[in-house]
């Protein structure tokens, strides 16, 4: 990438905004207060509306059911929810022709956070929340899981009432889990990475966040409907026979899949045309490379669960039969939909988690990176094989069986490209001397724990273990341990490792330490012994099972209980490091190189006075007299393309 | 490493960073008119998916029974107006490079008007079905095809109607050579119009597609 020599002197003063939000002070300006009375509103005139037009039809009649009402309740209160925040403030103003370059002052204080904010770093935060919110919820119906599962006789919760909360525990995990790094993380830093001074669509980048907390609502609206019975994968023709949580489950994806492509349409445009200059593909560090193919996989695979889900209300609230048989529809339509998204949402989920600690090991190691462009092959190789390994979920569900050995070859294949990343991670701590700070041994739990994941996904994906195991708890530990084990031990290395820059305050080692064993330990005691209990043949979202597998069954759950514990541990350590005695954390806490850090603390509204010029990538550890990463005094200095 | 904690600069940017940065923002424009061409497509395809699938499948031999078919006349109109808006849309866009800039004008308005033509057919093709929603597979999937095509239909020509309107408004604001200019907003303007022009031709293309497979085949 080159910069003109040649002054523009033609090219008006200003750039293109790189202002953040657009000020609305005061109580009767728009932000969340505002956005919650106007869903409360709209979701009332939706029920009603839906009411109104098929409240007389026979089979609401029949049923008691109105499904058009429930509906409608929920799209009118999520319109209401944006107009309330101000998400639609701008696409209104266009029709009249208004600018999407003009330049806004930004709203200054604490109440942005709570506001339709365009700075990405802002978003970032609160996207840390937002996920957070998410996570403590999903987990909370896991210690009601678990707590149901310490007795197979005597129960806590009916069995139509357990599905539910399995149902909605899945839901919203899977949810959260696919923003989990790409909303916080990947909002914050990716300019910061890149060295831009924003994102290319700031406004996208809002809506996708106040789209996502929509989502969050919709698919929590399920429980007060009486919940879905469908596990997390919805499938037909249950979906079709359930009750009117359903819609909340449909629509919810709906919603998040919009957040969802926003979100990734945003990161991977801004990657690919905000790289400052000097940064060739080759200097890209490894988070950006992850994060760019999560963004293709999340706009590309995400449109086709949004059409899934369209389906699904249509079949619903227009009695259409996309996945009725007996009228010329099949419920295994939805189920290859959903999983052609599904299965790259697994990769929406891993990449991002390869890409933080392959950011972090270097700093820790004090050496190169390993083969970073292999790693990031590798990373491009698992999003593009990722489309073709759909049906290996669906071995058990009636497709024809010549099929699966091509879907179990694809299947296998993926493991090369995966094994290039978990190489590139051991080949740098090689020989390494290793400093063990927080973001470092979270980095390093996430190999053990993917380990036992990646190779039980192996014999996952053959066939005659897949008849064996399939539906049971051998599976549930599988993803738990690649999701759980995997991603959520790179979050918080992430949070561990950024928040001082994202927040300019320590978080507390001490407790930080507790909750990483806590949190390291009990997550293996809990899930490794679900694989045993798999084999032994206890089935996934069955509230009872067999009366041997207690003492298992207790096991799991009591360290389950000490899991969630850790995760009290984190909330306490943020309550303490921001509120009760914040640290300041120094400008390079763990003397990285990355370009990140290598701007003020707590980072300008414009990220960089001068947009930098990258010399090299930013792994040079341990070579002395190695080129510097970046001249931070800018384009208008220097002479030429350092390229 | 430098120690900056607390010294934010000031911001100010220099000939060289606007011009990056413009560049950055045309080059952005170009790549996210192409990638929601990708979203768009593996959304319809998803439609296309279903509709083959269920016709291959023929579950219950209720796929299409008696050939059933949706109101042609219908069809063959809204697939007449979003040809002439990718046709107006290209013609605009060759007159706008020309410099004639009212043509461009003319022809976006005149695509508004056809958008929403065609946005009032497709709804109220709704209510001339011969079928009921749930039927058949292909009745369902022609009621997801028509719920696709009207919001496709509403975003383009809301697209075309904004960008009209900004053309309206860059006159006003910068004068009646705005527009053709070397400033930021017309280039970047410019910018916006090839890729809605590209976007256009795209949804002719599809719009072709899902012709052939709802009216014709």
């Amino acid at each position: 990438m080159t910069i003109s020599a040649e002054r523009p002197t033609d090219v008006v003063a200003t750039p293109p905004s790189t202002s953040g939000a657009v000020r609305r002070g005061g109580w009767f300006s728009q932000h969340l207060g505002t956005a919650l009375i106007a869903a409360i509103l709209g979701y009332l005139f939706g029920h009603w509306l839906g009411n109104h037009i098929a409240g007389n039809y026979t089979p609401v009649v029949n049923s008691g059911v109105n499904d058009l009402a429930n509906f409608f309740g929920l799209l009118f209160g999520v319109v209401g929810w944006l107009l309330g925040i101000g998400a639609l403030n701008y696409p209104l103003a266009k029709i009249a022709g208004r600018s999407g370059t003009e330049k806004t002052p930004d709203v200054e204080g604490f109440s942005k956070y709570f506001r339709y904010s365009t700075d990405h770093k802002t978003v970032g935060l609160q996207y840390v929340i937002g996920v957070c919110l998410f996570l403590f919820t999903g987990g909370l119906l896991a210690m009601a899981i678990r707590t149901e599962l310490l007795n197979p006789t005597t129960h806590i919760f009916a069995p139509s009432t357990y599905i539910e909360i399995v149902s909605e525990h899945g839901t919203i995990m899977m949810m959260m889990a696919t923003s989990i790094v790409v909303g916080p993380l990947g909002n914050y830093l990716i300019p910061l990475m890149i060295g831009s001074r924003r994102m290319a669509f700031p406004r996208i980048e809002a809506f996708s966040f106040w789209i996502f907390t929509a989502g969050y609502m919709v698919i929590f609206s399920a429980l007060p409907y009486g919940g879905f019975p469908t596990g997390w994968t919805g499938y037909a023709p249950l979906q079709n026979q359930a009750g009117p949580g359903m819609i909340s489950y449909l629509f919810g994806f709906a919603v998040i899949g919009l957040g969802m492509m926003a979100a990734g349409f945003n990161i991977a445009v801004t990657i690919i045309n905000y790289r400052a200059p000097g940064m060739t593909w080759g200097r890209v560090p490894i988070f950006v490379w992850s994060i760019l193919a999560t963004a293709a996989l999340l706009t590309l695979a995400t449109p086709v669960l949004f059409s899934a889900g369209l389906f699904g209300i249509l079949d619903r609230v227009d009695q259409t039969a996309f996945y009725v048989a007996e009228h010329g529809g099949s419920s295994y339509l939805w189920e290859n939909l959903f999983w052609f998204f599904g299965h790259p949402e697994v990769y929406i989920m891993a990449l991002p988690a390869f890409g933080i600690v392959a950011e972090i090991l270097p700093v820790f190691c004090r050496k190169p990176l390993f083969a970073q462009k292999v790693g990031a092959a590798g990373m491009i190789g698992v999003a593009l094989l990722s489309f073709f390994v759909w049906q290996h979920h669906i071995f058990q569900s009636g497709i024809n069986p010549d099929m699966r050995p091509l879907f179990m070859l694809t299947t296998e294949l993926i493991s090369i490209p995966t094994g290039f990343i978990f190489l590139v991670g051991m080949g740098t701590l090689y020989k390494a001397k290793i400093r063990y700070e927080l973001p470092m041994l979270f980095s390093l739990a996430l190999f053990f724990n993917f380990l036992i994941g990646g190779l039980t996904g192996v014999f996952l994906s053959d066939v005659p273990v897949n008849v064996t195991v399939h539906g049971g708890f051998f599976v549930l530990s599988h993803f738990h341990y690649t999701i759980m084990g995997g991603l959520l031990f790179a979050f918080m290395a992430g949070l561990y490792y950024w928040l001082p820059k994202m927040t300019g305050l320590m978080l507390n080692k001490k407790i930080g330490l507790w909750q990483f064993w806590l949190m390291f330990v009990f997550f293996n005691l809990t899930f490794f012994p679900m694989f045993i209990i798999g084999l032994l043949g206890q089935p996934r979202r069955v509230y009872t099972y067999a009366k041997n597998l207690q003492g298992l069954n207790d096991f799991s759950s009591i360290s389950a209980f000490i899991l969630g514990i850790s995760f009290l541990i984190f909330a306490w350590n943020l309550a303490y490091s921001w509120f009760i005695k914040p640290e300041k954390a120094p400008a390079n806490p763990w003397d990285s190189l990355g370009l990140e850090w290598q701007t003020a603390t707590p980072v300008p509204v414009h990220n960089f006075d001068r947009i930098p010029v990258i010399m090299t990538d930013p792994y040079h550890y341990g070579e002395p007299g190695a080129t510097a990463l970046a001249d931070l005094s800018g384009v208008s200095s220097s002479t030429g393309n350092p390229a | 490493m430098t120690d900056t904690y607390n010294k934010p600069g000031v911001m100010s940017t220099t000939p060289e960073e606007v011009e990056f940065e413009l560049r950055a923002h045309i080059g952005s424009i170009w790549t996210g008119g192409r990638l929601f061409i990708g979203m768009y497509t593996f959304m319809v395809a998803s439609l296309a998916f279903a509709y083959f699938y269920l016709r291959s499948s023929n579950y219950s031999m209720e796929w299409r029974p008696n050939h059933v078919t949706a109101p042609t006349q219908y069809g063959w109109a809204i697939y007449a107006c979003v040809a002439v808006m990718s046709l107006l849309a290209i013609f605009g866009q060759s007159r706008l490079r020309k410099g004639q800039v009212a043509d461009w004008l003319v022809a976006g308005w005149t695509a508004v008007g056809i958008g929403l033509l065609a946005l009032f057919l497709q709804l109220w093709e709704f209510v001339a079905l011969p079928f009921y929603p749930g039927s058949s597979g292909y009745a369902s999937t022609f009621i997801g095809f028509g719920v696709m095509n009207a919001v496709t239909l509403f975003a383009t020509t809301y697209w075309v109607e904004t960008t009209v309107a900004r053309a309206h408004a860059l006159k006003r604001e910068f004068g009646a050579d705005a527009i053709l200019a070397k400033t930021s907003e017309a280039r970047s303007f410019r910018a916006n119009v090839a890729a809605m022009t590209y976007f256009q031709g795209f949804a002719f293309l599809v719009g072709t597609l899902f012709l052939l497979m709802f009216y014709v085949l």
